[in-house]
């Protein structure tokens, strides 16, 4: 089977040689901003051996772009360029160019004395260096599920009770997780910080256990009756299957609903103000 | 997915920005790339009609296609979630994993690669790995380190661990499925239903023929009485439920409830 390897690998090596449906790196490059894409289509191959260099370097710098280390020019000729080394320059100004109308990241040199470079992408980062959109991933899911538990032990529950849960679903204390990343943090820390939980002190535990309850942000943005919608759609029931929290999602509900009125019943009664009995006529002098 | 007369639009920061958080991930579940694809939009203050997800990924792969790259859509072999990674096209695919890892360590993947093919269930143990230690080229590696390194590939989502036992994470399914077909043409194991690589799945034990969890979910879904499509015999096999992102919608809590058991079950 090793020489069926040496054998595959070989005719994968002609392919490469021999590409169909290629576009010139030149006329990549030649475009604005925007790529129309009627020219990926073009029939014509006018890769020179450069050109190849370059793709395979975009290739590398992307690989290395996940792990925001620096690069520099012999990593670059060590895996890529080899015997073209008289053409680092060349085919590094492809590749950046490469690299910044497909992926809009640019190939920066940091250090011109070790020829040390950097990706950067050209679109904001936020303060911390990560893209704007990192955080979007589905911590919703797991949020909701934290409020959950939140609710089901009687709004207030412990960190044990917490990860007793995220456990059960795959994510774990001490381990990197495949969408939430260093869960700890991001329930101890991030979501804190958003406010969307609160997280304190057992009163009086030693050594330190500590606890969970809804943030301001969780009771602002959603609801008992929500939470509990959630549950019991994961278990393909209804709220009221609960008896004990429907019934107390039911008085947050009301209670929420007092509040709004009572909110609309000030609010009218500030434009009862304004308006007075004589309708529209009294704001004038008022202006 | 990848016709020629396939419809495609313009490339703007858009698409560049979603590439960009597409590659911070790796590989991702489609409810993601959806949310994702929502995401820049809305960075970019793009008024524009969010397109089609397949037309916006279309988009993308007509200008990466020239680069060897493509953002390639797969199924994970145990729950049938469709996944999207951006993959290498090009190079051999364990050469271009060459440049983060060590000449030994991607030679314990190689082998636990091979460990995984050659068996049965699609699964390697631990041990059995581990035991290869000796062979490997390059420096020489300890056990101890070996399952560190180990543990790396399932970081970067290369292999997937259960129990203490290895498979292929999707995500290395997807890039490296013709890399293997050509490596291991004799071990190699196909899906009689979709023709693709098949690691994990259920095999008929009349004939042998071998089916992805997936595909037997479509395959049986109306059947009350499944049947092999090959010999016709009946099907032993528990038949797993269709994926339905509709019901996954939002319950991160579900993925604990449908977590399947591994299926040991050629």
């Amino acid at each position: 089977s090793c020489q069926n390897k040496h054998r595959a690998r070989e005719r994968r090596q002609q392919a490469q040689v021999e590409p169909q449906n290629l576009v010139g790196a030149q006329a990549i490059v030649g475009m604005g901003e925007e790529f129309p894409s009627s020219l990926s289509s073009c029939k014509f191959s006018c890769r020179t051996p450069l050109d190849e260099k370059a793709i395979l370097l975009v290739q590398f710098l992307l690989r290395k772009n996940n792990l925001r280390e620096s690069i520099t020019k012999e990593d670059m000729i060590k895996h890529v360029i080899k015997k073209h080394k008289k053409h680092f320059t060349e085919i590094l100004r492809k590749a950046s160019e490469l690299m910044v109308l497909a992926f809009g990241i640019e190939v920066k040199e940091v250090n011109p004395t070790t020829h040390c470079y950097a990706l950067v992408s050209k679109f904001q980062r936020t303060s911390d260096g990560r893209l704007r959109g990192e955080e979007i991933m589905p911590k919703t899911g797991l949020l909701m599920t934290i409020l959950c538990v939140i609710f089901m032990k009687g709004n207030c529950a412990t960190e044990e009770d917490v990860w007793e849960v995220l456990n059960v679903m795959g994510i774990y204390a001490g381990r990197k997780h495949f969408i939430h990343g260093d869960p700890k943090k991001l329930i101890t820390q991030d979501l804190v910080q958003e406010r969307y939980l609160e997280y304190r002190q057992v009163p009086n535990s030693d050594p330190p256990r500590y606890e969970f309850l809804w943030g301001p942000r969780a009771h602002a943005e959603t609801s008992k009756m929500k939470v509990l919608e959630f549950l019991a759609n994961i278990h393909d029931t209804v709220p009221s299957a609960f008896p004990s929290w429907y019934e107390e999602a039911l008085r947050d509900e009301e209670e929420r609903a007092r509040a709004r009125f009572a909110a609309m019943l000030r609010t009218s009664a500030l434009a009862n103000v304004h308006s007075g009995g004589s309708g529209r006529h009294s704001f004038s002098h008022l202006q | 997915m990848q016709g020629n007369t396939r419809r495609t639009g313009v490339m703007t920061d858009v698409h560049r920005r979603f590439l960009q958080l597409l590659m911070t991930h790796g590989v991702l579940e489609e409810c993601d790339v959806k949310r994702l694809q929502k995401h820049c939009y809305k960075v970019h203050d793009c008024n524009a009609t969010i397109e089609k997800l397949e037309d916006f990924i279309n988009t993308i792969n007509s200008v990466l296609e020239s680069l060897y790259i493509e953002i390639k859509k797969g199924v994970t072999e145990d729950d049938g979630r469709p996944i999207y990674a951006l993959v290498n096209l090009a190079t051999t695919s364990v050469s271009k994993m060459a440049s983060d890892f060590a000449e030994n360590e991607l030679d314990l993947f190689r082998k636990a690669l091979e460990l995984i093919i050659d068996s049965d269930t699609g699964f390697a143990s631990s041990t059995n790995i581990l035991n290869l230690v000796d062979q490997l080229k390059g420096k020489k590696m300890r056990k101890k380190e070996a399952e560190h390194v180990l543990q790396k590939f399932v970081q970067n989502k290369w292999l997937i661990e259960k129990e203490g036992e290895f498979t292929l994470h999707g995500r290395a399914i997807l890039e490296m499925d013709q890399y293997i077909r050509e490596t291991y043409p004799d071990a190699v194991k196909v899906c009689n239903i979709c023709r693709s690589l098949l690691i994990q799945g259920q095999s008929c034990e009349t004939c042998g023929i071998r089916m992805h969890l997936p595909c037997v979910a479509k395959y049986f879904q109306s059947s009350s009485e499944p049947h092999c499509p090959h010999c016709n015999d009946y099907w032993p096999h528990e038949v797993p439920e269709v994926f339905d992102p509709e019901k996954e919608r939002e319950t991160g809590m579900s993925r604990s409830n449908k977590r399947p058991s591994r299926s040991r079950q050629h």
